[in-house]
């Protein structure tokens, strides 16, 4: 079943200088129990996409959208009010800073209790507060914190930040979401940490059926947990697909790129040869070109590449290029 | 937090130590005579001035007479007043809880008024509300007191007749002097008229509290609407939203102590400028309180109550810093950290 479907999702922020399109025409699905993971550059729109979907970006953002559906309702065309009872239901996010994803003043007991809903207590109104207490105390548990006595009464900065990213999980998963957001979860932790994590989220998602969408500017983590993959590049969609599909025989020539540009993708790669990188950087929002916005640094842009390319579908692999990388000729 | 406590003491030693030289050095700084200044006596003749020297150790020292200063100021023995030759110790407990009781009523005025209204104007930036919270705010900010003081009496006192223009209480009305303060000193007094007094009292409180409190009121909308924009935008709001909890939730459990933290040391802050501008209300509206005392006797030259006065202005306002120091420590986990 389908639980996210959006198509031609369109961010824009309103400046002096006319509008800034941060997030042009991105489409994006989630089926249940599905991991998908959300790849791109840092300010390529990843994480305005997320924010989107929860409803937590500023007024100043406009957000448009051809289809924007959660379970068959149209989020867009709800109250603020009804929307955020459902997404307080069904979607958590967890964020790439977690201690600053907490309330500094607060203790994490605090916190943990009041993201469990009041209707998965069992017991008479008198007990709830024990058994509040208890269901903290067994989330800790789940997310692989084993002291949870200490934690429980401290304040976030007495806290590592691997330990309040875990607590942020447990926070997330305190109401069994359908679906978890997870921003850049492990950017500030240490790598040691950062796999625990992603063992976390997958464990979650076998366990519980929990759909995650992963997003990351690490290709080679977020292929090793996620089942599929959607690649953005300035903020435009350049390809979705089964991750192992995509990973060996990319249509986009910057998933192409992408992929070349990390070392373990490249067993074969001789020592000391450069790795290949496209020419260029990527440009400011406001200054993005026209049509493909990859058009200026692509190794096959051609005339045509001013319009930009629709998305177009290979069985279960959607691209938009005009002249896609064809499969022949690869290994 | 008591190595916290500690630290703050220590630091409130220092302070004391400079206020208390420099309190010292003042009797030495005037113009005039050193005896005169210290002992507040206007005649003195040769057999009593030879008493004296001895006394204030004048023939000692500097550090001696220093010594002697602050044993005389625990013992209480501040000398005499020029004006009254009366002593000075005595002149300020009488003085002091009426400009205590006029500025705790304008504190809390700023509060009950400023945190309701900088959340409101918070929350609607763009609206005409928000916007004329604002400006309210600004103009406000802006007012000389005097002059809106004056204004004031102008029109409610001159022209409307409503409201009594100085004085604390009506000369009616006869209050045995007990702790001080006209409310309280009025609800325990065991006279017929208490509750005509109360009234009478609290028409005299009113005006000069509204001007006394107009400064810190709108700081405190400033303020609270600029950290509670601020806070608005932090990611652990955000995390609130996203676990489903309602606007007044989030507010009350994590946008209110968060924004609220900073209002606190903001107390601390604004309170010599308040005390500041206590003297000036005073002056107005003829409140017999120690900022008008203090007034009166620099343009009379009454140098040991400028002396004492100035001990006794900033021991409050060091104190009343170090007291909100404190309080935003106990509140701000974050201040304890070290």
């Amino acid at each position: 079943m389908l639980l996210l479907d959006i198509k031609n999702l369109t961010i824009e922020l309103e400046t002096a200088d006319g509008l800034i399109r941060a997030v042009d025409k991105v489409s994006l699905s989630l089926r249940e129990g599905e991991t998908r993971g959300l790849v791109g550059e840092s300010g390529s729109g990843k994480s305005l996409i997320a924010k989107a979907i929860v409803g937590v970006l500023n007024s100043r953002w406009r957000v448009t959208a051809d289809r924007f559906h959660w379970l068959g309702q149209d989020l867009l065309r709800l109250s603020p009010e009804q929307r955020r009872k459902i997404i307080g239901r069904d979607i958590a996010m967890i964020y790439q800073e977690p201690s600053r994803s907490l309330d500094p003043t607060a203790i994490i007991r605090e916190q943990l209790e009041e993201a469990i809903p009041d209707n998965l207590l069992s017991g008479p109104w008198w007990r709830r507060s024990a058994n509040r207490q208890k269901k903290a105390i067994g989330l800790l548990h789940k997310v692989g914190v084993r002291e949870h006595q200490r934690v429980m009464q401290s304040y976030p900065y007495q806290l590592s930040e691997g330990i309040c990213q875990k607590v942020m999980i447990a926070m997330a998963i305190a109401k069994n979401p359908k679906l978890l957001i997870a921003d850049e979860p492990t950017t500030a932790l240490e790598s040691t940490t950062q796999a625990q994590l992603f063992r976390l989220l997958a464990s979650f998602n076998q366990l519980k059926g929990m759909a995650v969408l992963l997003i990351s500017h690490e290709l080679e983590s977020v292929a090793r947990y996620t089942q599929k993959l959607s690649v953005l590049y300035c903020g435009q969609l350049v390809e979705a697909g089964e991750t192992s599909q995509l990973l060996q025989a990319p249509l986009h020539p910057y998933t192409d790129a992408l992929i070349k540009s990390v070392p373990e993708f490249q067993p074969d790669l001789a020592a000391k040869t450069p790795l290949y990188a496209l020419p260029g950087s990527i440009p400011t929002l406001q200054h993005v070109p026209i049509g493909c916005r990859l058009g200026p640094r692509c190794p096959n842009a051609r005339k045509e590449c001013v319009k930009t390319p629709a998305l177009e579908r290979q069985q279960n692999h959607y691209f938009s290029c005009h002249f896609p990388l064809t499969t022949k000729g690869r290994r | 937090m008591s190595r916290y406590l500690l630290r703050r003491l220590y630091l409130m030693a220092f302070v004391f130590l400079a206020l208390s030289l420099f309190a010292f050095s003042l009797g030495y700084l005037f113009p005039g005579d050193v005896i005169q200044n210290l002992s507040g006596l206007r005649q003195i003749d040769d057999e009593q001035r030879q008493q004296l020297i001895n006394y204030y150790q004048l023939d000692q020292n500097y550090l001696q007479q220093y010594l002697a200063f602050l044993s005389r100021i625990a013992q209480g023995n501040w000398g005499l007043s020029f004006a009254s030759q009366q002593p000075l110790l005595q002149e300020i407990k009488l003085l002091l809880p009426a400009t205590l009781e006029l500025t705790a009523y304008a504190l809390l005025l700023s509060f009950i008024l400023g945190i309701p209204l900088g959340i409101v104007a918070a929350f609607k930036p763009h609206s005409l509300i928000g916007k004329s919270i604002s400006a309210l705010a600004i103009a406000g900010y802006s007012l000389p007191i005097f002059w809106w003081g004056l204004l004031l009496i102008m029109l409610f006192s001159l022209a409307l007749g409503w409201l009594p223009s100085a004085g604390r209480l009506g000369v009616l009305y006869e209050i045995p002097h007990s702790s001080g303060f006209m409310l309280v000193d009025i609800l325990q007094a065991d006279v017929k008229y208490r509750s005509e007094a109360f009234h009478n009292a609290l028409r005299h409180l009113l005006l000069p509290t509204i001007v006394l409190a107009t400064f810190p009121t709108t700081v405190m909308i400033r303020f609270v609407r600029d950290a509670m924009l601020n806070v608005w935008e932090q990611n652990y709001i955000k995390t609130a939203q996203a676990k489903g909890l309602s606007r007044g939730q989030v507010l009350y459990r994590h946008g209110l102590r968060n924004a609220l933290l900073p209002v606190i040391r903001q107390i601390g802050l604004q309170f010599s400028t308040l005390i500041t501008l206590a003297m000036l209300t005073e002056v107005i509206f003829s409140w017999p309180g120690i900022g008008r005392w203090l007034i009166d006797s620099i343009y009379q030259r009454n140098y040991p109550a400028i002396q004492a006065g100035l001990l006794v202005i900033s021991t409050m306002v060091i104190t009343i810093n170090m007291l909100t120091e404190i309080l935003h420590a106990l509140f701000n986990p974050l201040a304890r950290r070290g």
